[in-house]
């Protein structure tokens, strides 16, 4: 498979802090890979560089072909980029349908019709039955569908969830988890997402980019990530733990 | 947790300062019966304020309902852009003295015929919305409102401190009534305040409003659902801007002179108060409110100096017991009333 995205020596500093650096990666089409690090390796920082939504320092950042530096965030997401927040950021006032529309505005009007393109994502993201549903008046879990629902409206190639399972119980986060990966299988899109609640992420991602300070420590498969002396020096020196708090 | 979900929930104090927002008041979930509904009360509106002036017969009542109309024309505009982005514009007068300007200029200056005051006046009011909006929309925070404030403020302050050209604190009289009768300047009024507000209700209910909305709910999201959030902003400024500005060179035409009135702060905040009475985000509920406190204003007269204080205590009644407005939420109950009947 070629590469979607090629990121090379991409370097964010604010300040004396060195948020990303120096980060190299590339992604193929069509892998669901995951971006691990504790808080503050720089994973939301590098989705910030990677969407626009902050100018990188130094590096350059390739998405099919194209430079993506210096490219306005609402161009990015039109090139194929879609990203979801950390903390879900529905459109207040606004009905779950109406959120979903809103995602796919930028782009031109599917042949289904954009109110139909908006139905089916509700659906396929297990939202049915909600459409009239004030966006931001659902339970949390549903929001974070809803932040799905409404990155796919803009038809993306590539994905990036921030943290899509923090913050939920258990049992939310095993049906969600099986939603992404169905996504994933169903769409065959490139997907990204961050997390560090390890136990899941391993089991959601074929592959790891870890962070620690900035810095790409380790880029291997779940299996290896685990044991590799970096990562579990940066998750506090001992054991790689199985459950973290969010 | 969610924070913000939280806020809503519990309806967040500081809502009217703060662009987190209540819900609008026009979110629609009514259907065909609700746009029957809304057909049906726009019909009698309309009907009621043609027929009034004939009824009245009192050219006095004739000249307050003018300017009701004027003022909501001015209020709908101020609506459509800052009521659905929920980027508040604290200097609307700066495009209604602009265009009050320009048509008092232009008829009395180079004696142009007054109907091109109005295509004038939208034209300069557009170049200011750009020269305004186009380096503060972009930014967050209050640089926007704050920007537009001191515009309106600079020009009122020019407009003295050029009196030569500008008449100074008298301002320019002499300028020619558009229509010989009252009567005419007042069916006028009323004629473009529906074409335009069908026009500004439509586009709200379209796709654009949909985006307006959006932005009003969150910026960064618009962004990441690939939406260019400072066009969308400046377009619709200058959508209203151009509004106000016709709407100013209506006011210098009908009041036959243009001071510099027009470009003060106390103008900007009775149109604002209009759109909270009128149900903010709803664009036509502005008319009801424009109507209703400019009516207000002439009723209590009599009053004298207890005028003042009984129109101030009337509208931070109705905002406290009401705060998102009078007209377009009672309307929406209404409708919600006659929709749970059936």
């Amino acid at each position: 498979m070629s590469a979607i995205l090629e990121v090379k020596g991409v370097t964010k500093r604010f300040g004396g802090l060195v948020a990303v650096n120096d980060v190299s990666f590339s992604l193929a089409a069509g892998e669901i890979a995951g971006v691990l690090g504790p808080n503050g390796a720089g994973k939301t920082t590098l989705y910030n560089l990677l969407t626009g939504f902050i100018p990188a320092d130094e590096g350059s950042i390739v998405f099919q072909g194209r430079q993506l530096r210096g490219v306005a965030p609402h161009r990015i997401v039109r090139m194929g980029i879609s990203r979801t927040f950390q903390l879900c950021r529905p459109f207040v006032g606004m009905s779950v349908l109406e959120n979903v529309k809103v995602g796919g505005l930028a782009q031109p009007a599917p042949p289904e019709g954009r109110e139909a393109h908006a139905q089916r994502l509700i659906a396929q993201v297990g939202l049915s039955g909600k459409e009239n549903m004030p966006a931001e008046l659902m339970a949390y879990g549903d929001q974070r569908r809803l932040e799905i629902a409404r990155a796919l409206a803009a038809s993306p190639k590539l994905l990036l969830l921030d943290e899509p399972i923090a913050g939920l119980g258990s049992g939310e986060i095993a049906e969600l988890s099986t939603l992404i990966r169905q996504i994933h299988a169903d769409t065959g899109l490139t997907v990204l997402l961050i997390e560090h609640k390890l136990h899941e992420f391993m089991k959601l991602v074929n592959r790891v980019i870890a962070l620690d300070f900035g810095e790409l420590i380790a880029d291997d498969v779940p299996e290896r990530i685990v044991a590799h002396p970096r990562v579990i020096e940066a998750y506090i020196g001992g054991n790689v733990p199985e459950t973290e708090a969010a | 947790m969610n924070r913000r979900a939280l806020d809503t929930v519990a309806g967040a104090p500081g809502r009217m300062a703060n662009p987190a927002p209540a819900p609008l008041a026009h979110a629609r979930p009514a259907g065909l019966l609700g746009d029957k509904l809304d057909m049906a009360g726009a019909a009698v509106f309309v009907a009621i304020m043609v027929v009034l002036p004939l009824v009245l017969d009192n050219s006095y009542l004739l000249g307050v309902l003018s300017v009701a109309l004027i003022y909501a024309l001015w209020a709908v505009s101020w609506d459509f852009m800052s009521g659905l982005t929920g980027r508040e514009n604290f200097g609307h007068a700066l495009f209604i003295g602009a265009g009050g300007y320009t048509a008092g200029f232009m008829n009395t200056v180079w004696f142009i015929d007054g109907w091109w005051s109005i295509p004038a006046a939208m034209v300069v009011a557009s170049v200011f919305a750009i020269v305004v909006g186009l380096p503060t929309l972009r930014l967050k925070g209050p640089y926007f409102a704050l920007a537009m404030l001191s515009a309106s403020v600079i020009m009122e302050r020019l407009m003295l401190i050029f009196w030569e050209y500008t008449g100074g604190e008298e301002g320019i009289n002499g300028v020619e009534p558009l229509f010989d009768s009252p009567l005419s300047f007042y069916y006028f009024a009323l004629a473009v305040l529906l074409l335009v507000t069908v026009a500004l209700v439509m586009l709200a209910r379209s796709n654009w409003g949909l985006v307006l909305r959006a932005i009003r709910g969150d910026e960064a999201t618009c962004q990441a659902a690939g939406l260019n959030v400072t066009w969308y902003k400046i377009a619709s400024l200058l959508i209203s801007g151009a509004i106000a500005g016709a709407g100013g060179a209506m006011y210098a035409h009908y009041q036959m002179q243009v001071s510099p009135q027009v470009f003060t702060v106390v103008l900007t905040i009775t149109v604002i108060t209009m759109v909270y009475v009128g149900g903010m985000g709803s664009v036509w509920g502005p008319i009801g409110g424009a109507i209703l406190l400019v009516m207000m204003t002439e009723l209590l007269r009599d009053f004298g100096e207890w005028r003042l204080m009984i129109y101030s205590l009337t509208l931070i009644l109705i905002l406290f017991f009401l705060p998102e407005g009078f007209i377009a939420p009672l309307w929406h109950r209404f409708k919600a009333w006659v929709g749970a009947k059936r």
